[in-house]
């Protein structure tokens, strides 16, 4: 059974990318722009990677973060940022964050990250 | 003429005035001190002729030769003072008459002496004497008489032209101040209205005040025009400086709000290049249009920013108020996103339309979503009220955050130029600014904070009335 993975960003292109690039790669995408939806979803279903963006409308990364931990302690995350600061960074790591990406992002790079993330 | 040189010509004029009055008063005076000296004299006279009649009077009663030595005696002497005051006597009795006096004294005494040496009297004696001493006394008292009234005539007429001349001084001192009067007043209306303008922030209405100084008001208003054009100047630059404080803020928001479409084109570009083989033509369309969409939004972020810092020309014009607000929200939406501020606004519908300088508005409210984003560092919530009052003909804007606060005696100072709570941070600019401008739109800023609670400020703006806008134009062109 294929991995599961979830992207969440504001950003529709992000979503549409990541989730077209995942695919190809063999994996089962689901994308949300709305980060409540999102969150709703995760707690319904357990996915065993999670790539969020870090700032977003209502819910932010840095929740959705600390949801999945606690639901999930084998799922991983990684998160994205257009607002890549230490503090932000470092706070992520605290959460036990699996990778940290600033826009703009690297696919090569994070395709390597989810191979290493999901140890495939 | 200056001024200076008009109070000069009066004071001149006046002194001119005031000079003759003098001399003439002098002349007057004098002439009246010497006829009372002739007066003393002539008096003098007439008691040593009644004198003279007295002893006559008693050489007749008493056929005593003694008493006709003394008229020959004091007759000598009063034709002493006859000669010596000759000229007094001269000035008031006449050649004529003074000849008269002198023969007919020469007569009586040449008589007194003929029966004195001769002692026997001629026929026709006792008449002829009586009828010269009669003369003589005669004489004396029309002149004494004459002399005093003529003495009571001058000083009247001294008075009568004493009154006269100072009535004159008065008239012209009331002519002259009225004159003064009017022409400072005059000037000073004008000054005092252009002040009352530039203390309503109108300096544009005072600097277009051109004027040729003629006089020392006239360079006071010069002057107030130059100033007012300075400090239009200095106005701008300090607007536009306390704008590039606030673009300094806002650039950090905007590099981050450029990381997504900029994101968002290399995630395409990386896309296509390694899906390449696997798209299809209309794909690849769709690949590079969404990158074009993305290059748009870059360019309206960068587009709104450069609009914001750009120095613009004071332009008022008609605008809806929910436009001006959203654009300013726009501009600050990032630095929300970064410091976990939640906006919540509302806005009325249908709001009246204000007439003012867009830019001008939009960077007073940018200052003061700024302030607020500044106030809550750990995040918070950004209120943002707008509303109107029709009724009192005003657009309000309440912008509230739930920030530090700030305590009462530093809001006394809130709106001073160079106070800051920010410490180095803040220029101590943005709220004087920002009050600076709202008066000139005539409007009102106002502040409630309460410590530890947070901050709301409450812009009133006029809303606009066309009618109104016509009258300042008019009144405007009647200037």
């Amino acid at each position: 059974m294929p991995k599961q993975i979830v992207v969440i960003d504001d950003e529709k292109i992000v979503c549409n990318m990541v989730q077209r690039i995942l695919t190809q790669e063999g994996y089962e995408v689901e994308t949300f722009t709305d980060s409540t939806q999102a969150l709703n979803r995760i707690r319904e279903k357990e996915f065993d990677l999670v790539i969020t963006d870090l700032k977003m409308e209502n819910i932010d990364g840095m929740d959705i973060l600390k949801e999945v931990n606690q639901l999930y302690p084998e799922a991983k995350v990684i998160m994205l940022t257009a607002y890549a600061t230490l503090d932000a960074a470092i706070d992520a790591i605290r959460e036990r964050i699996f990778d940290f990406f600033p826009k703009p992002v690297k696919i090569e790079e994070l395709k390597k990250s989810v191979k290493k993330a999901l140890g495939s | 003429m200056t001024i200076r040189m008009r109070i000069i010509i009066a004071a001149i004029i006046q002194a001119a005035i005031i000079c003759v009055i003098s001399i003439f008063g002098y002349l007057s005076f004098n002439t009246i001190l010497s006829k009372l000296r002739t007066i003393e004299i002539i008096d003098d006279l007439n008691i040593s002729l009644l004198e003279i009649r007295k002893s006559e009077k008693n050489y007749f009663l008493y056929s005593d030769v003694n008493a006709l030595k003394e008229v020959v005696g004091r007759g000598k002497e009063i034709d002493k003072v006859v000669q010596s005051s000759k000229k007094e006597i001269l000035k008031g009795l006449g050649p004529k008459t003074y000849n008269v006096l002198g023969t007919n004294l020469s007569k009586y005494l040449e008589l007194a002496q003929k029966v004195i040496s001769t002692g026997k009297t001629p026929p026709h004696f006792g008449e002829e004497f009586r009828t010269l001493g009669h003369e003589l006394t005669r004489l004396s008292e029309v002149l004494l008489k004459r002399e005093r009234t003529d003495v009571n005539n001058r000083i009247q007429n001294s008075i009568f032209m004493l009154i006269i001349s100072l009535s004159a001084v008065f008239l012209f001192q009331l002519v002259v101040w009225q004159y003064f009067f009017h022409f400072i007043i005059k000037e000073l209306a004008i000054m005092g209205n252009l002040i009352q303008m530039a203390s309503q922030g109108k300096l544009h209405e005072v600097a277009k005040q051109t004027i040729s100084p003629k006089n020392e008001l006239d360079d006071a208003i010069k002057a107030l025009a130059d100033m007012a054009r300075e400090l239009e100047k200095r106005e701008a630059v300090l607007l536009q400086s306390e704008k590039l404080a606030s673009l300094g803020i806002l650039i950090s928001g905007v590099a981050h709000e450029l990381g997504n479409p900029l994101n968002n084109i290399s995630l395409m570009a990386q896309g296509y290049l390694s899906l390449y083989d696997i798209l299809g033509d209309g794909e690849k369309k769709n690949f590079m249009a969404d990158i074009l969409t993305q290059t748009d939004r870059i360019s309206k972020i960068i587009n709104n920013l450069l609009d914001f810092s750009r120095q613009k020309k004071q332009e008022l014009i008609e605008i809806e108020p929910g436009n001006l607000i959203e654009k300013s929200i726009t501009l600050v939406s990032n630095q929300l996103k970064i410091t976990n501020v939640k906006l919540h606004k509302y806005i009325e519908p249908d709001l009246r339309p204000i007439y003012v300088d867009a830019p001008q508005i939009e960077q007073v409210l940018v200052n003061l979503f700024i302030n607020a984003i500044q106030a809550m560092p750990e995040g918070g919530d950004l209120t943002v009220n707008v509303g109107q009052e029709v009724e009192n003909g005003y657009l309000i804007i309440k912008v509230k955050d739930t920030g530090l606060g700030i305590s009462k005696e530093d809001l006394l100072h809130i709106f001073d130029p160079f106070f800051t709570t920010k410490g180095t941070k803040g220029t101590g600019l943005g709220l004087s600014v920002s009050y600076g401008i709202i008066r000139q739109h005539h409007g009102d800023i106002a502040v409630e904070s309460e410590e530890g609670k947070g901050t709301t400020f409450t812009l009133k703006i006029p809303i606009y009335q066309p009618k109104e806008k016509e009258e300042d134009a008019q009144a405007d062109r009647s200037h």
